[in-house]
């Protein structure tokens, strides 16, 4: 097995887990409340531009930008299950699909109206530049962003199995009326999990953001793939996710390495359509 | 309901005599692009206002239209109209694609197979060569016959515009008004129940989506024809898709004349934003799209058609309570 | 035999609902499904009606196996239903929500709205006719149901607790309302809690506990069964029961 074909699959899997990171989110949040975040993929666009300001405006790398990412997005996150989520969720289905896809569209064009569409991006080196291990040549940037969203996903998946918040979490999703009869509010039950999911883009958006271009637009992609990662995993499965991400980030990285970067997009995209087609339900979903 | 038929006929009237009151080039090319994007918009709303399924990639149908009238001009000199039956079929094709395996399952997937086909649509057609690329395709310059439907005026548009939008809300009327219309009502209000009195949901909302794929389809084909050019940003961006739902959802989605009313405020103000702001106006645009489509849907989904029909006094008989 | 359904079990998990439970529903009678609340008769019904595929057994309706079948062919084929917490069309009138059902038979708004008509007359609603559905009670709400399937013009109908939060006034109409529509030809099963109106309605019953079925016959056999008495008071109430005079 070539160098380079090592190369194009850790890198494929290291994409994934930043894929995977941010997917768990918007499974977390559709398997807990029935509602699919249509400005998820603007959310992580908001966590990237944060990380560019951050190092722009205050010359720090990722060691800060993250955490204020984090907890900006997070803050987001619960502004709008407050201010729009948790209305719209009970009502048809029109008013929920609108209401985030409005919302996605007023963060990505005030993005894009307020700073421009021009491409930024992070100097290359900013967490150290390109080594070699095994033959394999590895950018730092992505390395670390890879293992922050191994770790984070797995964080996530252990907070929801294995405490306390998680299985309250749980009892909300399968039935707020009877969480709420055991002493639970399903209400902060369910803006916590908008500050997780948001939160969770916060990380993944400032990690990509030191190895990819920043653009307004650039969240209409991320979105798809989101969309994809959380079907092909299962709805509401973190660990479905985690695998569905990683299985995407190789197949972009394959498609981009033997047809061409172009038409990587593509090939995911088709795959969605697929995976709707042949197994809607996903890897380890519940459906 | 004297009352009801003399504001029709009111109506009906302005609509007819617009673009002879309203003379000047621009106002009538306004005229036009009101009835066009009402087309877009009705079409639109038979899948996402009357099925409830909301399709976020709607432009892939228009791109569909507008694309095959372009191209059996371009590459085999036809005139543009004879590609709108090739656009209807790829689109209620490319709907079946979609529809087959999402509407059976809950709303979501569908939306997001809808973004998905139409960024899939997007990005295949800026890399092929025979549908232009990233250049596009064009109409003919100069009309060879009448046929070719490529005026300098905006008046035949208007007309034919008005003909086919008559026609649009026509079809939508009847579909209403028939089984399919109470089966959609009825599988909005509780599927579940639907299901059991043996309305086959997953098929009625293909139905609704296939329809609505071929009108939309023929609005794009008027579309290009009107304009003269297609290319991936005007035929097949996410901007048409935004606009076609937002005219239904702020008008009134699944209410028959909800998609003209949107239209109808929605075009001209584009069109006045876009005079004063400028190039920078394309970005605000999004913006005050983007609210005005939160705005919808948190406090009024309904839309404005149905605020009003809220505030007008009942007119229904035994509308109090009963055992 | 018109419905039959034959071992069925249906499992969620590790956690078995309905233990291998098979009912003949002949042609032309009432069958009552009793049983205290959690005894899984509420999941069988619904693999009856589709809402649930068994994880083993079969049903058959009229011969035909439709143990996979979907609801809405499963109404095609003369199966209707009412459902526990009412599933009125709200934003429908009455009249409309039975046109729904009408169109099963006829594609024509204009016949399915004669149709609907005759329903409406028939259950007592027309003078609501044109009310819209949430405007209704629970009594009006389950009414309407039963006229709702009864436009599918069904060869056999299942009513899920339609009986219950009734007053006694509503329930001696509800139960007339039933009478009526199975002297028409139309077999019924019912699931019921209230005692009143199995015996009233049901020739014969089959009480469910836990899964299982423990016992059928006519409603005093039934009644008198020591098991039921068991499931439904427990063994001590079942003792003290026992003690009192009859």
């Amino acid at each position: 097995m070539s160098a380079t074909f090592v190369q194009v699959i850790v890198g494929g899997l290291l994409l994934g887990a930043v894929y995977a990171l941010f997917s768990s989110g918007l499974t977390l949040i559709w398997g807990m409340m029935n509602v699919v975040n249509f400005a998820h993929g603007d959310f992580v666009m908001l966590a990237m531009y944060t990380a560019f300001l951050v190092w722009k405006l205050l010359g720090i790398g990722p060691a800060g930008s993250v955490p204020i990412a984090a907890l900006l997005l997070a803050t987001l996150g619960v502004v709008a299950y407050f201010a729009l989520v948790r209305h719209v969720m009970r009502g048809p289905m029109i008013a929920q699909i609108l209401g985030t896809f409005g919302l996605a569209l007023l963060l990505r064009y005030s993005v894009f109206w307020g700073l421009g569409a021009n491409f930024q991006s992070l100097p290359d080196n900013i967490v150290g530049g390109t080594f070699e291990v095994l033959g394999i040549r590895l950018q730092a940037s992505r390395l670390l962003a890879g293992a922050v969203a191994l770790l984070v996903t797995a964080g996530l998946h252990l907070l929801l199995t294995r405490t306390l918040l998680g299985s309250r979490m749980l009892a909300v999703s399968e039935d707020a009326t009877a969480a709420q009869l055991m002493g639970i509010r399903p209400d902060r039950m369910q803006a916590i999990a908008w500050a997780i999911a948001a939160g969770a883009t916060g990380i993944a958006g400032a990690l990509i953001a030191t190895f990819f271009y920043v653009s307004p637009t650039v969240g209409e992609t991320l979105a798809i793939i989101a969309f994809v990662t959380v079907s092909l995993g299962g709805f509401g499965s973190v660990p479905g996710a985690l695998v569905a991400g990683l299985l995407i980030g190789v197949i972009e990285s394959l498609s981009a390495f033997w047809i061409g970067a172009v038409y990587k997009d593509i090939v995911v995209y088709s795959l969605f359509v697929a995976v709707l087609w042949f197994r809607p339900q996903g890897l380890m979903g519940k459906a | 309901m004297t009352k009801r038929l003399l504001f029709s006929a009111a109506a009906a009237l302005i609509v007819i005599a617009y673009p002879l009151v309203f003379s000047s080039p621009f106002q009538q090319r306004l005229g036009a692009l009101v009835l066009l994007y009402a087309i877009a918009a009705s079409a639109w709303n038979i899948v996402g206002g009357y099925a409830g399924q909301v399709s976020v990639g709607h432009v892939v149908f228009f791109g569909c239209g507008a694309y095959a009238a372009m191209a059996v001009y371009q590459h085999f000199g036809l005139p543009p109209i004879a590609g709108v039956p090739l656009g209807i079929a790829v689109s209620v094709l490319i709907a079946a694609v979609i529809g087959v395996p999402t509407l059976r399952l809950s709303g979501h997937y569908f939306s997001m197979a809808t973004i998905a086909v139409a960024e899939l649509a997007r990005l295949i057609t800026t890399n092929v060569e025979f549908l232009g690329a990233a250049v596009g395709l064009s109409g003919p310059t100069v009309p060879r016959t009448v046929l070719d439907l490529s005026f300098t005026s905006a008046l035949p548009y208007y007309y034919l515009f008005l003909a086919v939008l008559a026609g649009t809300l026509a079809l939508t009327w009847r579909m209403e008004r028939g089984r399919m219309g109470y089966y959609l009502r009825a599988i909005k209000d509780s599927e579940r129940a639907a299901r059991s009195l043996g309305a086959a949901s997953g098929r009625y909302k293909l139905y609704a989506f296939m329809l609505s794929a071929a009108l939309t389809s023929l609005a794009g084909a008027l579309y290009a024809m009107m304009f003269g050019f297609i290319d991936p940003e005007s035929g097949l961006g996410i901007l048409i898709s935004v606009k076609m739902l937002i005219m239904a959802a702020l008008g009134g989605a699944g209410l028959l004349f909800g998609p003209l009313v949107g239209a109808a405020i929605l075009v001209p103000l584009e069109e006045v934003s876009n005079n004063l702001l400028g190039g920078r106006g394309a970005g605000l645009t999004f913006v005050l799209y983007g609210a005005i489509i939160t705005l919808i849907a948190r406090f009024q989904p309904g839309g404005l058609l149905d605020l009003v029909r809220r505030r007008l006094p009942r007119r229904s008989v035994g509308s109090g309570h009963a055992a | 035999m018109l419905l039959e359904a034959q071992n069925i079990t249906k499992a969620f998990g590790s956690f078995t609902a309905v233990a291998s439970a098979s009912v003949t529903v002949e042609e032309g009678e009432i069958l009552g499904l009793i049983g205290p609340n959690g005894a899984g008769k509420s999941t069988f019904f619904n693999c009856l009606t589709g809402d649930l595929p068994p994880t083993s057994g079969t049903v058959r309706l009229m011969g035909e196996d439709v143990t996979r079948a979907s609801p809405e062919e499963r109404a095609r084929l003369g199966l209707a239903r009412t459902f526990q917490l009412p599933q009125t069309f709200e934003r429908m009138t009455v009249l409309e929500n039975v046109m729904v059902g009408a169109f099963l038979r006829t594609p024509d708004a204009f016949e399915a709205r004669e149709r609907a008509r005759a329903i409406v007359e028939r259950v007592g609603m027309r003078a609501i006719a044109e009310a819209p559905a949430r405007n209704l009670g629970t009594p009006g709400r389950k009414r309407l149901e039963i006229a709702r399937a009864l436009a599918t013009e069904p060869k056999v109908l299942l009513l899920d607790e339609a009986m219950a939060g009734l007053n006694p006034a509503e329930l001696h109409r509800a139960i007339e309302l039933v009478r009526e529509i199975h002297r028409s030809g139309v077999t019924l099963v019912i699931v019921e809690h209230i005692m009143e109106v199995i015996h009233s309605l049901a020739r014969r019953v089959i009480v469910f506990h836990q899964g299982r079925e423990i016992a059928r016959g006519t409603p005093d056999e039934v009644t008198r069964h020591s098991a039921v008495i068991e499931a439904y008071l427990g063994k001590r109430g079942a003792r003290a029961a026992k003690a009192r005079p009859a």
